[in-house]
Order: C-alpha cells, then sequence, then structure tokens
C-alpha cells in the first residue's frame, strides 16, 4: 500500500472556537470572585451539574485537565512536580494531583496570576484516590470543605434500583451540604437545566465519535484532545452543548465530503490511557507512516455516554428528553442523571479488564482498525489498571498490540526517543513504511 | 531465633505451623469436614457470610519470593504485592480453592483477583461492591443490599439456603475470635508485653487462615499460657508499625533483635482485621454490613475526614508507643496519600517516624542500618 | 553484493560486513560520546578486518538505539527487525529472540523468514540488566566474565529482589555483610537479572527455538540461569553481540 496522500484534507473550521471556550472557562474560574461568584474545585468526572443549582454565577476547577494544561507545560510542570515532591508526597501518584498540587504550593495559575483557591471541594470517587486527591487540596490550602459522591457501585451491565438509590441519597445529602456550605438557596431549575445539558453534550460527543467509523476518518485522536476537552471541564453547560452540535455538523459535512484528517491514512489505530501531554508530537510522527490514531476509549468514553444500537452498533446513548421524558423535580433530575453517569464507558473497567477488552475490541471491530497502542501510563493507576490482560486480550482477538511506558503528566517518566523507536517497530511488523 | 532468646518457643508453634503449611492446613479440613474453600482478597469480605455457608474462608497472601510470572498480567507500577498474590494461582499454590471472592477497595489487589479469575479457573468468584463512602449513612443500607445479592449468589452455588441461624452462628465465632484476639493484644499494653511483634502477627496471619474455631481453641489455651509465661527478655523501644499490608515476619524479627519490641499495629493483617466486632441485630446481614463500614478504614475509604488520624494516636497512646516505623508496599497509592498527614500527627504527638518502603523481598541489611540509627535516636531522646 | 550492518547501541558500536549471508569482517568499538567518531573508527575497523575498502560495499544499513544518528548512511531497521532477521539466518529453527544489552532487553517473536510477529521491550522498573550485572561485579571485585564461572560454583540459590535494580543492589550490600559466598551472591546477582528479563519473555509468550543475543548472552551464569528459569535449551551464537548488526546487513542486502 502506497503511503501517498489519497484523501483531500482541510483544517476544522471549529478548532477557534474550541480554544477560546477553553481559556474562557479557566478566566472565568480566575475571576469569578470578582463578579461575586463562587469557585469549586473538584474532578472532571464529578456530577457537575449539581452545584449549577447554586446559582449561574458558580463555576468550576476541574483538576485533572488543570493538570494536564500544567504537563503541556514543561518548565512549569517541573517545578510543581518537584513542589509536590518536596512536601512529602510520593513520585508514583498521580501525575495530574502532582501538578495540581504543585500549582497551589507555588501559588501560581498556570494562566496566569496566584493560584485561586476554590470555596469548596465537589468530587465523586471511583479509583482508590479520588476523594483523597482533595484531603491533600485542603491540607494545603488551609481546610475546604469536602463532599464526594462514591460512585463505585459495580458495571452498568449490573445495574440495580438498591445502587441507582445509593448515588442518589448521596445527591440529595450533597445539595444540602452545597445550601449550609455556600447559605445559598438551591434552585431546582437550574439543576434540571444543567443535567438537560449534560445528557446533551454526552451523548452528542459520542456521536461525533461514531463518525470517526468513517474511511477516511474525518477526525485524527491529537485533534480530537482539543475538542474533548470541553466534555472534562463544562459538560453541564450549555456552551458545551452548543458547541458539540456545531461541531457535530462540521463532522458530518467533512464525512459527506470525503475530508479526511490526514491525506494518506492507510493504518488506523487507536491508543489507550491519556497520552503524554507534553509530547503529543508523537501523533505527527505517526502520521509519516500513514498511520492515525482514530481515537480510544479514553477519548470516546471518558466524555462520551454511548448505547447499543438496534443494529448492534455503538453509539450515542438517547437522551431522556429524546425518550419524551419531562424532568420536572429535582430526585427525578438527580436519579436520570446517575442512570446515565453509571453507563459512563470509562467507568466500567474499573471492575474488570475484561470488560474493557471486550469494549476495545468492539471499538477495534466497528472502527476498522489495524493496531492498538497501549500507554502502560505511570501517571494514572485508574486507567492503566488491567492494561496489561488488554495487551492478552487484544492479542487473542488477532489484533498488533504496541505497548508502551509512560506518564501523561511527568516528563521525567516519558522517553520520547524511545517510544518512536518502539513506534518504528511496531510499523515494521506492520509492514508500513515511512 | 536470635530475636526469640529469653522466650519459649513452642507457646506459638501452633499459630507458626499454621501459617507455613497453610496450604496442608486448607487440604486437610477439605478433607476431614468436606466443606469448601474459597480464597479472598481483602479483608473487607464478609467473612461471617461464607462461614456460615460451611465455607471456609482463606486469604490469599503472598510468598515473599521473587517470581517472573505476572509481568503479563500486572503493569509493574502496581504494588508488589498484588503481584505476588497472584503469583501464588498462576503457579498454582492454591490449587485447594473452590471460588475466590473480593471487596471493592484498591486498584491493585483488584487485578490478582481480576486475573486470577481468567487465568487460574474456579468454580465460584464473586466481585462484592463493597461502597468505599463509609462515612456516608447510606453505606450501610447500600451493602445490606449488596449483601443479599452475595448471599443469593452462594446459596446458587451451593444448591442450598444459608440459615439466618447459622449466620447468627458464624457472627459469634468470629466476634469471639475478635474478642479473643483483643485480649492477647491487650497484654501488650503491659510494661513487659509477654509476647513479641512478631509471635502477635503469627497469631493474626494464623487466624486468616484456618478455622476459626480452631483458632478460638488455641487462642483460649495461648491466653492461659501468657498469663504465666515469664520473660526475661528486654522489651526495649515500645514502637508501632503502621501502613499497608504487611506479613513480613523476617522484618518485625529484624526490628525486634535490635533492641526493641512492637506493641501494636495498623495493619489489615493486624489489628485493622479484627478491631471491632459485630453488634447484636435483628437483621442478620444488617449487622454484618454495619461491622465492614464502620470497622476501622483501609485508607482507600477513608474520606472525606481521616478518621485513622485520631485512631492511631489513640493506639499510640493506649500502648505507649515510643516510636513508629510507617511502612508501605511500594506504588501503594491510598496509604502514600496518607502517610504525609499521618506522620505529622504523629510527629506532632511526640512520636518520631521511621518511614520505609517494602518490596516482595526487602534489602534486609540496608534497613536494619536504618532502624538501629532510628532506634538509636529514640534511646538519645529518653536519656536528655 | 557486500552490506555493511552498523548496529549503534547504548555502549557500543558493532558493525558486521557480509556478502551472501557469509561475514566478510566484524568490529566493535566503545561509543563514547562522539558517535559519529566511533562509528566510522568501526568502519574503519571492520573494512581492514575483511580486507575491504569503503567503496566494496553496495549498501549500508543502520540499527540500534543509536540508528537515528548514524552519519554514514540513512537507511536504517530496527533492532528488533534487525534481531530476528540475525538470529533466524544463524539458526534456522529460531522463533524467539531475546536480546539482552548494556540497557535494555528486548523479546521478539518471529517466523521462518525473520519476521517480526512480537515484540516487548522490558518495563522500566527492570531496566539496565547489563549495566546491573556488571556494577555488581564490581561490588564483588570482580570482572562480568568472573562473575559468569563464580555463580556457576554455587550449589546454593539465594533470594534477590528482580524487578528493581535499585533494591537488587542494596541486597547485594546485605548480602555482602552477612558473609554470604561469592558464588552464591553471583548466582544471585544473575538468577534476579535473568529473571527480569524472563518475565518479559512471559509477556510476549515464547516459541522454540530460544536464541539468546546481545553482549550480556556472553556469561555463561547468566545463560545457565534463562535456562533454568525458562525451562528450555536457549541457543548462544557464537558471536551473540554481532548478530544485530549481522540482521541489518542482512536487510540491506533485500
Amino acid at each position: 500500500m502506497s503511503n501517498k496522500a489519497k484523501y483531500k484534507t482541510a483544517p476544522l473550521k471549529c478548532w477557534k472556537k474550541a480554544k477560546e471556550l477553553r481559556l474562557k472557562y479557566y478566566d472565568d474560574y480566575a475571576k469569578a470572585h470578582e463578579r461575586g461568584g463562587l469557585r469549586w474545585a473538584g474532578g472532571a468526572w464529578t456530577f457537575s451539574a449539581i452545584p449549577s443549582g447554586l446559582g449561574e454565577d458558580v463555576v468550576s476547577l476541574t483538576s485533572e485537565p488543570y493538570g494536564a494544561s500544567i504537563a503541556y507545560n514543561k518548565e512549569f510542570s517541573l517545578r510543581c512536580l518537584e513542589a509536590t515532591e518536596k512536601k512529602g508526597y510520593a513520585r508514583d501518584l498521580c501525575s495530574y494531583m502532582r501538578n495540581y498540587w504543585g500549582s497551589i504550593l507555588l501559588d501560581e495559575y498556570v494562566f496566569g496570576g496566584p493560584f485561586p483557591k476554590p470555596d469548596f471541594l465537589w468530587q465523586d470517587h471511583i479509583c482508590c484516590s479520588h476523594a483523597k486527591w482533595y484531603q491533600v487540596v485542603s491540607d494545603l490550602e488551609g481546610g475546604i470543605p469536602h463532599f464526594c459522591i462514591d460512585v463505585a457501585v459495580g458495571p452498568y451491565e449490573e445495574v440495580a434500583p438498591h445502587k441507582v438509590d445509593y448515588l442518589v441519597a448521596q445527591m440529595h445529602d450533597g445539595i444540602e451540604w452545597l445550601e449550609k456550605t455556600t447559605g445559598r438557596k438551591y434552585n431546582d431549575e437550574l439543576l434540571i437545566e444543567a443535567v438537560k445539558n449534560e445528557f446533551r453534550s454526552t451523548s452528542k460527543w459520542a456521536e461525533i465519535c461514531a463518525l470517526n467509523k468513517n474511511i477516511p476518518a474525518p477526525l485524527e485522536e491529537k485533534t480530537m484532545y482539543s475538542l474533548y476537552v470541553l466534555g472534562t471541564l463544562n459538560k453541564h453547560d450549555k456552551s458545551t452543548a452548543d458547541f458539540y452540535d456545531e461541531l457535530r455538523d462540521e463532522v458530518q459535512e467533512r464525512v459527506a465530503e470525503g475530508i479526511a484528517a490526514i491525506p494518506n491514512e492507510r493504518c488506523r489505530l487507536m491508543s489507550d490511557t491519556q497520552p503524554p501531554w507534553g509530547f503529543l508530537s508523537i501523533f505527527r510522527y505517526m502520521e509519516q507512516f500513514g498511520a492515525l490514531s482514530v481515537g480510544s476509549l479514553y477519548t470516546f468514553g471518558l466524555v462520551g455516554i454511548w448505547e447499543d444500537k438496534p443494529d448492534g452498533t455503538w453509539g450515542p446513548r438517547t437522551t431522556p428528553m429524546d425518550q419524551g421524558i419531562e424532568i420536572k423535580d429535582r430526585d427525578q433530575a438527580l436519579r436520570l442523571y446517575a442512570d446515565w453517569m453509571l453507563s459512563k464507558p470509562e467507568w466500567q473497567h474499573f471492575y474488570s479488564p475484561h470488560i474493557k477488552t471486550e469494549m476495545m475490541i468492539r471499538i477495534a471491530k466497528e472502527w476498522h482498525l489495524d493496531g492498538v497502542m497501549l500507554h502502560y501510563n505511570r501517571g494514572c493507576e485508574g486507567l492503566s489498571v488491567g492494561i496489561a490482560e488488554n495487551r492478552l486480550g487484544l492479542i487473542e482477538a488477532g489484533y498488533p498490540v504496541m505497548a508502551f511506558e509512560g506518564n501523561m503528566g511527568d516528563e521525567r517518566e516519558f522517553d520520547e526517543a524511545r517510544v518512536k523507536d518502539r513506534f518504528d517497530a511496531f510499523m515494521e511488523t506492520l509492514d508500513m513504511k515511512k | 531465633m536470635a530475636s526469640q532468646v529469653g522466650l519459649d518457643q513452642e507457646t506459638f508453634e501452633t499459630f507458626r505451623n499454621w501459617r507455613i503449611k497453610r496450604a496442608e492446613y486448607a487440604k486437610q479440613w477439605k478433607e476431614r469436614t468436606g466443606g469448601k474453600i474459597i480464597g479472598y482478597f481483602c479483608t473487607y469480605v464478609p467473612e461471617e457470610l461464607l462461614y456460615a455457608a460451611g465455607i471456609l474462608p482463606v486469604r490469599i497472601l503472598g510468598s515473599h519470593e521473587v517470581q517472573d510470572v505476572t509481568e503479563p498480567h500486572i503493569f509493574a507500577m502496581f504494588c508488589p504485592f498484588c503481584r505476588d498474590c497472584l503469583a501464588q494461582g498462576l503457579k498454582g499454590r492454591f490449587d485447594y480453592l473452590d471460588g475466590i471472592t473480593i471487596a471493592q477497595s484498591c486498584l491493585h489487589i483488584r487485578q490478582s483477583y481480576t486475573s486470577w479469575e481468567k487465568h487460574v479457573p474456579v468454580d465460584f468468584s464473586y466481585y462484592l461492591p463493597m461502597p468505599h463512602h463509609v462515612q456516608s449513612k447510606h453505606a450501610v443500607p447500600f451493602l445490606i443490599k449488596e449483601l443479599e445479592l452475595f448471599k443469593a449468589k452462594l446459596e446458587q452455588w451451593l444448591g442450598r439456603k444459608i440459615e439466618d441461624k447459622a449466620i447468627e452462628e458464624a457472627v459469634e465465632i468470629y466476634n469471639r475470635n475478635r474478642q479473643l484476639m483483643w485480649r492477647v493484644f491487650e497484654l501488650r499494653q503491659g510494661e513487659s508485653p509477654p509476647l513479641t511483634g512478631e509471635e502477635a502477627m503469627e497469631v493474626v496471619l494464623s487466624s486468616q487462615m484456618v478455622d476459626k474455631r480452631e483458632h478460638n481453641a488455641a487462642l483460649e489455651k495461648l491466653l492461659g499460657r501468657l498469663a504465666e509465661r515469664t520473660t526475661d527478655r528486654p522489651t526495649g523501644t515500645r514502637l508501632m508499625i503502621l501502613g499497608s499490608e504487611d506479613d513480613d515476619i523476617e522484618f518485625i524479627r529484624m526490628v525486634e533483635s535490635c533492641g526493641a519490641t512492637f506493641v501494636i499495629d495498623d495493619h489489615c493483617t493486624g489489628t485493622r482485621y479484627f478491631w471491632n466486632n459485630v453488634e447484636p441485630n435483628s437483621n442478620q446481614l444488617a449487622g454484618i454490613a454495619e461491622r465492614y463500614v464502620k470497622r476501622v478504614p483501609c485508607p482507600s475509604k477513608d474520606w472525606p475526614e481521616r478518621t485513622r488520624v485520631p485512631h492511631v494516636l489513640e493506639l499510640a497512646r493506649k500502648y505507649d508507643v515510643q516510636g513508629a516505623i510507617v511502612m508501605q508496599q511500594k506504588f501503594c497509592d491510598p496509604h502514600e496519600i496518607d502517610t504525609p498527614a499521618l506522620t505529622k500527627a504523629l510527629n506532632d504527638a511526640g512520636i518520631k517516624t521511621l518511614f520505609l518502603e517494602f518490596d516482595v523481598t526487602v534489602p534486609i541489611g540496608q534497613f536494619k542500618v536504618r532502624v538501629e540509627a532510628f532506634l538509636e535516636m529514640l534511646q538519645e531522646d529518653d536519656l536528655f | 553484493m557486500i552490506t555493511a550492518g552498523i548496529d549503534i547501541g547504548a555502549k557500543t558500536i558493532k558493525v558486521v560486513l557480509a556478502e551472501d549471508g557469509k561475514v566478510l569482517g566484524k568490529s566493535r568499538v566503545l561509543a563514547g560520546i562522539d558517535t559519529a567518531a566511533a562509528t566510522q573508527t568501526a568502519l574503519d575497523e571492520a573494512l581492514a578486518n575483511a580486507g575491504l575498502t569503503k567503496e566494496k560495499v553496495d549498501r549500508f544499513m543502520a540499527t540500534g538505539t543509536g540508528r537515528k544518528d548514524c552519519a554514514i548512511t540513512d537507511r536504517e531497521i530496527t533492532e528488533v527487525g534487525a534481531a530476528a532477521k540475525g538470529a533466524v539466518h544463524i539458526h534456522k529453527a529460531c522463533r524467539s529472540v531475546v536480546d539482552v544489552g548494556a540497557e535494555e532487553g528486548r523479546m521478539v517473536r518471529c517466523n521462518e523468514r525473520g519476521k517480526v510477529i512480537d515484540f516487548a521491550y522490558n518495563e522500566k522498573c527492570a531496566a539496565g540488566a547489563g549495566t546491573f550485572a556488571e556494577g555488581m561485579a564490581r561490588a564483588l571485585q570482580v570482572t562480568v566474565e568472573e562473575l559468569g564461572s563464580l555463580a556457576l560454583q554455587s550449589k546454593e540459590a539465594v533470594q534477590m529482589n528482580a524487578q528493581c535494580a535499585v533494591f537488587a543492589e542494596s541486597e547485594v550490600v546485605t548480602l555482602i555483610h552477612n558473609k554470604t559466598p561469592r558464588e552464591a551472591i553471583a548466582r544471585a546477582v544473575l538468577d534476579a537479572t535473568a529473571s527480569r528479563i524472563i518475565s518479559m519473555v512471559r509477556k510476549v509468550g515464547f516459541e522454540k527455538d530460544f536464541v539468546l543475543i546481545g553482549g550480556v548472552a556472553l556469561n555463561p551464569g547468566f545463560v545457565k540461569a534463562m535456562k533454568r528459569g525458562l525451562e528450555s535449551d536457549v541457543y548462544v551464537p557464537e558471536d551473540p553481540e554481532y548478530i544485530g548488526a549481522l540482521g541489518a546487513a542482512l536487510a540491506a542486502a533485500e
């Protein structure tokens, strides 16, 4: 197969807007107090729609994307990591958090100015450290009220009323706690709005990812990172839901016109776990071979909410609104929200790598993949859990696998030259030449 | 065993033999009773339920031997303990198990379970989604429902009901074991504890491997003997050890040969295992659920408050601890996150700490140098 | 056709000159800091060894971790590809190759034509097999070669941390202080090194025949530890450290 350009390609029109939305998010957080609003911090997976009931001036800082933003700035990241280590925290802890904690310790916000202290912490817990991250944040900031919801009730295929009840009961407690902590009255209408936005944005993101089943793929993963990030910042916000509508239209258009992400596509791969954020250039290196990553369970399933479609394929989950369900009160909103989140693909593998392998094989089939690159990510236990079993399972299913070690947020643990070397060898086994 | 000078050996022989010959014991038990054996990976597994079903629950622990069989299954950034455990399965050392089970705790040990499930087939396997938010009032009702599901699965497998009466009896036997353990451990509060940390560890570890009825009988005998046990072994510096899973007898022995005695611990292979009782409850499962939710937590479940901090300080006070060894399995995140806060609390309370990172095998000589320096520092504190 | 394979490794540079699968000449020099100069020296020495001039060489091919810095040619093959080609050429029944050098261990499974089917590198925690053995030899005040023969004399198997070289190193210190016989320590060091490599081998899964290449294959104690651990015969070619360069020379002729 030749490595010549055979598809037309064009830059993404939405790109600039995604960038603007992201910067606005970080700016809004920094300026919230000036505007009389409230700031909270928590994970990208948390039930972010819930604090929205406190008012439209309540904004968040999600820690993982913030840690990734720091990782992208290698000089600052190194200072952050060292500050955290000096304080006695182990080097093998989550590297997003080590960046984030370092930024607090140095009192420097990566987007400029001093670090903006949150008013409260709002988190969920599925890996064995999620809630504990914020114990540290609270320690470092001299005490911040902290609420966390346990979502580890088992895989969605075994969902049962008592599991949803457990989440919903904690959410109700959480709302009471929010009122007490902030002294504000909670507004259920704002909650319902935010929950609906989140259903819309997370379903839409899945729809966008599904369009990448097309050959040639309209998007490649490095670009997707800049788009999916909005779903890790503000998935419950109208701006994100609206943006994904616009993006879906554009990607659909690209498919209709045969516009490819790379002109020489001939080897379709997927990655796994967060990429080494300081070294996204490896994705460009791959393109020299005509290889691209069309996504991953990570980019598809961390933000996107999916379901089995009648034809047996994987597609965006139908929102309660599209099912004609009218959301009338707090309890109903929370119940639907809990069920929705429990079906998040990226939450399933916590219980068993075999569930994840099945999902990966499904992606490999439906997205027409030639191979898989597994990032053995030393920066994240949560997504690397069971990764060696995934490797075995994929090989057993007949997919060539390249494994490489690295770290999403600690550049000291990523050896760019060696990873490129591994990639060369992988391409050699697939008979791909530059 | 140089460290045991001044102590008779036979008092703890039963326990030591049970630990060392765990496979032999299990096989004989099976032959003797015709019952089934289930291996469990974490002390959050409600053993009472298994015991009530006539099953012998045994904890799966590692062997502290170098191995080369787990790299295909578990990425090396996870703790050495979880790899050591899986290696035992892959090498067929637990070939007498009829089933395996785990209660949800950390991600590390979970992988031993999920890989074992796939590559070392057993008749029965069950993942119990033990809640993490144990400080929430909703954790108990949730766990009751999960225990009902677990019980139903066990009944289906065994082909018979697990009667309330049987659960009640199992709870009684387990509570009895806990009370007896308490009494043994209380003896360590005395000025001259009649047992060493090594011996205490033997007692707890063996309790995770054998039928609690037999263990209870042995404990009662032990209590009788300990009351009369006279020892000319000097206690030396009174130490506490705390941290992640730890069954490294060799390390404990080394430290206690340097002029120190471990008088208390906070380990899931120690006090955390038996500290809390099942309180009487007309609903047996509710009583059990309550016990496991409210027990001294593993750090992975200790949030938003760090309740282990006051607990550890209280232990240190009660047992008159002069110094603490904070150990941790390499890469154990839940403990790593707690260590700075816990160390600070201990230091603020005037208890100095020595931090050590454990692997499957520990560099005993190097650790000895550090331990000696630590003890020297504590003894100097005593002088001035 | 005369071809040259140039293997630029972490510590040494190896050159093999070949014609129709036959080795005409070879050389090995320390890589040092100036890779370009060392590569030139290695090539000159190999040419001298073969009694050839550079003009007689039709094609060049670089391999090894430093192949991208090769000043002589920009044609390259990965060390994984070169190892498979070289090993199958030397030993036709070879289906698994383990390459253990100073810094890295690699496991390659290949077909009868020397094409790579799957491969793995040692994980970061278990890196530095060759360097580790050297350092430990220094601690025991013997050469690496002596370490191997010492190990063969030991009847005792002492446990040592197999995962982490840093942990293992401190265990060696303990063993020395405990007056453990040098033979037993030497064996423990090589057993631990082999155990780390075998972990990686198991990851890819091995098929017979099994060929061991790279500088560490010259150590008989290590080879024995590998045989013991794998419970399998292990074939060691005559010049195990040159197999990568040979593979590159063969690939150049294709």
